[in-house]
This record gives structure tokens, sequence and C-alpha cells, in this order.
């Protein structure tokens, strides 16, 4: 596969992040992120564990929070580099969400209390967003919290909350101003999970997993300090959190590393030469080239002062869909050789995820705003439709 | 190195140049007077495009021209393409004296007379099942075969043949007298010529051998330049539709209000973009020392932005509706000049087994 970012600096820098994986990742787990098959909290813990100690592990934070002090395009080629190196992609609640919000809008406080546990992940953070009846329509979200002394008492449930069977907090989304205007009555609050009245329930996906859950608050207590900037601005803070690291959206790294897999299952399947298959995998890899090429192109134009904001969601939306095309290439190429049971006894490398990973990655287009709301903002914002 | 910067002064002033260039020059009568003239009169704008230096802009500084890096001079065939031009920049300059400002020793002299606006040359090459053979008989060679399309060819002088002699490519320069040449219209328009070869011939002491790299750069600017018409023609129709959508009231309302119509011109905007970075991405590679990085990185290109340019062109002629397939609109000619643009230039299934290969 061509890598663009190929100047010398580039490479030695990719050399740097080579080696510290190959030294560093557990073999378990680097097995599993290559084969595609599920991780565990304690894969993604010991490889936090491995990044902080490096100083590694929140790229895109300042340096004075503990970052480090990388360029964009160095977090392009580290991203990029980490995915072909087989490691697991750490989920970004607390260093790619809450995180960053909470060093532009919360208290030094709120700062000196939860960011060094994002960082070391002694913390587990999970996202208290969608609602039963508010998916794409988020805004018209009902969890109520209503102030009592000291703080708020927080009554509702949270759905689609992933990894919160692994987290100790939650950042919520939450209804302070019943009487306001859709998105103006909505305030953020970080909930300590181990709280009273608070309880989960995991929700099964079609393959298999318990990836996300049902949360329910009853009557739970939320304290003054562990609400994020002004009650009422929460919608503010939402949209800004969606907004970090938009540039990683398009999953660059992760759209190559899948292509790699597939082209390892073609060759496998005695697929790799039969034309129709190695067309397919190099129009995606022209494909994936097209979004890295736009990624680059609008992260330049924002860092030579040029505002780019919703322009990003073409990125998310060809990047999914590019995800998505390729585990259906995968489907073709595995044939009935996807079908038997994980881990049964007829499953078989380099097959035994092909299924469950097209299942699975449906969610691509669902989560993190659908691509149709994805496309309806393009529409709104840049087009002005 | 691969950087895909924001565009510099440079480019931003070369564009402005183009775009007042396309305003004062062009238009859907004026073009239409343009098209009515005879095939074989070289288009009337020609010689003040050498005015301005845009045909030497390209050619590097060794053979006399300014040379100015690819990705400045796709900023300015974008604006050419969107603008409907009818001068061959793209098959004269990016094509043909790229391939010979690196072929011949005295490019210089050779390409003055065409790059100062006087006259036209292009290239004009046999197909990949059917090339232009050569065969040398002691002191004379003869040719065999025809260009069964040359655009640009139809007011050209001369036509640098790309032949195949002992089964490596040479590159022959055929004055008009000697060729025979048939002149007609593209859909779009514009004029172009099939050329037949058989029997021409030439001393042997001039045919130019050894120019396999230069025919094999030559050919890749000459497709970056299409691109980069294509990817500026791409932005018009998008731009041309979104006003369309905007202004177009139907069930009381404009039809850029429904979420159907809506989510298509977000398909149409990302298409654009995608397709303005596989322009630049392309010309970066042009200037790679790395033979195999610049061939894939220019397939990669053509393959991602023709796939654009046809949904672009299914979008912006459907959203258009009944307008949209009439002549009286610019989008009508635009989808015509894209469809010349993309049916040219080599095959998906070429670019693909290109992209694959060079690896």
């Amino acid at each position: 596969m061509t890598d663009l970012l190929n100047g010398a600096e580039d490479e030695a820098f990719r050399q740097e992040i080579r080696e510290f994986v190959t030294a560093n990742l557990h073999p378990g787990t680097r097995d599993k992120v290559a084969r595609g098959a599920p991780l565990t909290r304690e894969d993604f813990a010991r490889w936090q564990q491995c990044l902080f100690e490096r100083g590694w592990v929140a790229p895109a934070w300042p340096v004075e929070h503990g970052g480090p002090g990388w360029s964009a395009r160095q977090r392009l080629i580290a991203d990029e580099e980490m995915f072909r190196q087989h490691t697991p992609p750490l989920p970004g609640f607390g260093l790619k969400m809450i995180g960053p919000i909470l060093m532009r809008f919360g208290t030094p406080g709120q700062q000196a209390r939860f960011l060094p546990g994002i960082l070391s992940g002694d913390d587990w953070w999970c996202q208290g967003f969608s609602e039963p009846g508010a998916g794409s329509d988020l805004a018209s979200l009902r969890t109520r919290a209503v102030r009592v002394a000291g703080g708020w008492r927080i009554s509702g449930s949270k759905t689609w909350t992933t990894y919160a069977q692994y987290a100790n907090w939650i950042f919520c989304l939450v209804r302070t101003d019943p009487q306001a205007k859709k998105q103006q009555g909505i305030s953020m609050m970080l909930v300590d999970m181990a709280s009273d009245g608070f309880t989960r329930r995991p929700i099964r996906l079609m393959d298999g997993t318990e990836e996300v859950n049902e949360i329910f608050l009853d009557d739970v207590f939320v304290p003054d300090d562990q609400v994020v900037g002004e009650i009422n601005r929460g919608w503010t803070y939402a949209k800004a959190l969606l907004e970090n690291e938009r540039f990683g959206i398009g999953g660059i790294g992760r759209s190559k590393h899948l292509l790699q897999r597939v082209r390892e299952m073609a060759d496998a399947a005695g697929r790799g030469a039969d034309p129709e298959v190695a067309d397919a995998l190099a129009a995606f890899e022209i494909d994936i080239m097209a979004v890295e090429a736009t990624t680059l192109r609008l992260l330049n134009a924002a860092e030579a002062g040029a505002r780019i904001g919703a322009e990003t969601s073409l990125l998310k939306i060809r990047g999914t869909e590019i995800q998505q095309g390729l585990t259906e290439l995968m489907l073709e190429v595995a044939g009935p050789a996807a079908l038997p049971e994980r881990e049964s006894e007829g499953a078989e490398a380099p097959f035994e995820n092909a299924a469950y990973q097209f299942l699975n990655w449906r969610k691509l287009s669902i989560y993190g705003g659908s691509n149709e709301i994805q496309r309806g903002i393009l529409a709104g914002q840049v087009l002005g439709l | 190195m691969i950087r895909l910067d924001p565009p510099d002064d440079g480019v931003t002033m070369l564009k402005e140049t183009a775009e007042r260039f396309v305003a004062d020059r062009y238009g859907l009568a004026r073009r239409g007077e343009m098209l009515r003239k005879p095939d074989d009169q070289i288009p009337v704008h020609w010689a003040d495009m050498a005015g301005l230096g845009w045909l030497l802009a390209p050619v590097p500084e060794a053979a006399g021209g300014l040379g100015l890096p690819p990705v400045q001079i796709v900023a300015l065939l974008e604006v050419l393409g969107a603008g409907l031009v009818l001068e061959p920049v793209g098959p004269v300059v990016m094509r043909c004296a790229a391939t010979l400002a690196r072929a011949l020793p005295d490019a210089e002299a050779v390409l003055a007379p065409v790059l100062s606006g006087g006259c036209i040359e292009v290239m004009a090459g046999g197909e990949e099942a059917a090339p232009i053979t050569a065969m040398r008989d002691g002191e004379r060679v003869t040719l065999a075969g025809r260009a069964p399309l040359v655009v640009g060819g139809a007011a050209a002088r001369a036509f640098w043949v790309v032949a195949r002699m002992e089964s490596a490519p040479v590159l022959i320069r055929v004055p008009l007298e000697k060729a025979g040449v048939t002149r007609f219209r593209l859909v779009d328009g514009q004029a172009a010529a099939k050329v037949v070869f058989d029997g021409v011939s030439c001393d042997a002491g001039e045919v130019i051998t050894g120019c396999a790299p230069a025919l094999a750069f030559g050919a890749d600017m000459g497709l970056l330049g299409m691109l980069a018409e294509t990817s500026g023609l791409i932005d018009a129709l998008y731009r041309a539709t979104l006003e369309h959508v905007k202004l177009r009231e139907q069930f009381g309302r404009p039809i850029g209000r429904f979420q159907a119509v809506q989510h298509r011109m977000a398909d149409m905007f990302i298409a654009r973009e995608e397709a303005q970075s596989m322009v630049q991405l392309a010309a970066e590679a042009m200037e790679s020392a790395d033979t195999g990085f610049r061939a894939r990185l220019v397939s990669a290109a053509r393959i991602k932005i023709a796939g654009s340019a046809r949904a672009v062109l299914r979008d912006a002629v459907q959203l258009h509706g009944g307008m949209g397939v009439t002549d009286e609109l610019p989008v009508g000619h635009m989808v015509k000049r894209l469809l010349v643009l993309t049916q040219m230039g080599g095959s998906r299934a070429t670019h693909l087994k290109r992209f694959r290969e060079a690896a």
C-alpha cells in the first residue's frame, strides 16, 4: 500500500512508532486485532498503560496537559502506523471527547481531578447522550436534572452507551430547563457511576457482543462541581465535543488496516489474483487515498487559518462507506467460510470473524451522527440549503 | 513529498487572471460563435493565451519555459476547464510540450513557434490494441497505422507521432502535408482529427529514440491536464446545480429544501472535494523522482475523478430537470465536455491495472 506521507522525517517518525509497538504490544492483543476478534477491557487497558508510560496516549492533547506535542501530520502517521501494527484503537470517550471539553470549558479543579485519570486509564469514561426517544434528534432528550441543595438530581435513561460495563464515569446531557427551547435547556454533567440510583442493562447486539448498554438514572445526585461549564449551555459543549479531532473521523488507519485484512483473506481463499477481486481492492485503496488526501488538504487549510467546520462530515461519510464496503468485499472473498459461529469447531482462520465484522460495522454509518444526519449537516451548514 | 498545502499567492493570482479571462472572452453565445469557425482554424484566443504566459508555464526553464510546478498549472487548467475553453492547452502544452521538452536536445527551438502562440503541434498515437508502427529499411523509416482521435489536431501544422520501432517507442514529427488528416467535431462541438500515417516515411536520422521516459512523463502530464479540466468542470457543475436548487421553486419552496435533493447535493459536494484533492495529489506526485509512485497516483486520480465526474454529471442533469437536458444552459455543454474528457485518457481497467502493477 502506498504511504502518502513518506518524506524522510515521516519515515523516521514511522520507524519510531513501529519500534515502540513491536516492543510493547501484548502478542495476544495484537493477534486479536489482526484477526478482527472482539477485544476485552484488559486488551485496551494494557495498551493504554503502555502508551501512557511513553507519553503517547493522548496525541491531540496540548503538551501542558500531557500530550506528546505531535503535529497534525504526525498524528495521522501515528494513527496509520499503529493500526498497521495491530494496536487496539482506544475508545475515545475520555481521551477524545470529555478530556478536551474539560480542557476548554472545565474548571481548573475539574481538570486537576479528571484529566490524570483519563490519561492513565484509571478512570474509564462513557457517553450519556442518546436516549430511547432521542437518537438523530438528540436535542429532544428528556432525561431531567432538578435543582437540589448542593447540586442536581437526575432522572431518566440513556442508551447505546458503549462500554458502560467497563466505565466508572459517564458524561451526560440532561434537561435543566424544560421551559426553554429544545437546545437551550440542556446541561452537561459528569456522573459517578457508583452513585445511588444508577443501573445498567447490557444490550446484546446482532453480532453477539454486548458493546452497548442502557442506563437508568433514578434520582441520581450530582454535586455542583460536576457540572461542565454553565448550566443550560450543554448543547454548545456537545457540539464542540463532536468537533474534537474532526480530522480523524475519516478513519484512514482503520480503513487501511481492514483493506490489508481483506487482501490477506483474498490470498488465503486463493482469490488474490482474481482480477475482479484485485480490481475491487485497488478501487478501495484509491477511495481511501482520496479520503486521506482530502483530510490532509482540509487540515492544512485549517492550520493556515481557513474556517473548516462542517466540511469534515464528508470524511465521516466517505470513511464509513469505505469501511462498510470493505466488510462486504470481505464476505464476497470469504464465501461460506464466513458462516460458522465464532469460536465454533467449524470456524477457520482467517475467515472466522468476517461475518461478525460485517454485522458489527453496520453501526459505523449510524453512530456519531448517522450518515443521513451528516449529509444534512453538509447541506445545511456548508451548502446553505 | 506530498503536502497538499492550501493555494499560495502564485496559484491564487493565476486563477484570478484565468477567471477574468474566461469571463471576458467566453460565455455561451461567444463560444457558440467560435464553434462555427472552420475546423482547421486555430481557436482565436491561442495567441493571447501565449501572451499571458500560460503556454510557457509548465515547460521546464531549460526548454525555454517558465517551469511552474504542476500544482500551479492544474489550478489554471481547472479554471480553463470550467470555462469550456476551446484552445487545446492540455493536449499541446501539458502533453506535447512536456514530452518534447524531455525528449529533444533542441526543445526550445522546436517549441518556440508553438508556445509563442503562432501555431499548434500535438502528439498523435494509435490505440492500445493497434499502435502505430515504424519500419526501418536502410536509411528510411516508414510509418503504418492511424491516430483515430487527436484532440487539438484539427488545426495542427504537424503531428508528433508515437510509434513502435523494433519494439521500442519512438517519436517522429510528421508535418501536416504528409499526413492524411480528416477533420470532424466531437459531441461537445470542438474540432478534432483522425490522422492516417500509412506509408509516411522519413530519414532514419529524424527518428527520436530513447524517449520512453519522456513519453511516459508527457502522457502523465497530459492526463493530469485532463484531470484538472475535469475537476474544474465538476466544480462548475456543482456550483451551477447548487444555485439552481436554491432558486427553482416547486410545491411552494426551493427544491433545495427537500431532503432527497439535499442529500444528492451533499454527495456532489463530496465528489467535488475528492476530485480537487486527487488533482492536487497527482500534481504533487508528478514532482516525485519515483516513477512508480507517480504512475500509481496519477492512475488513482484518474479512476477517482472519472467516477466522481460521472456521478456529478448524472446528478447535475437530474436536479436541473428538463432544463438540464437542453442545449440552452451551460449545464448541457459542461456535461458534454465532461463526457469527452472522461472517455479519453485510458479506460478504468487500464488504470486499475497500472495502479496495481506500479506498486
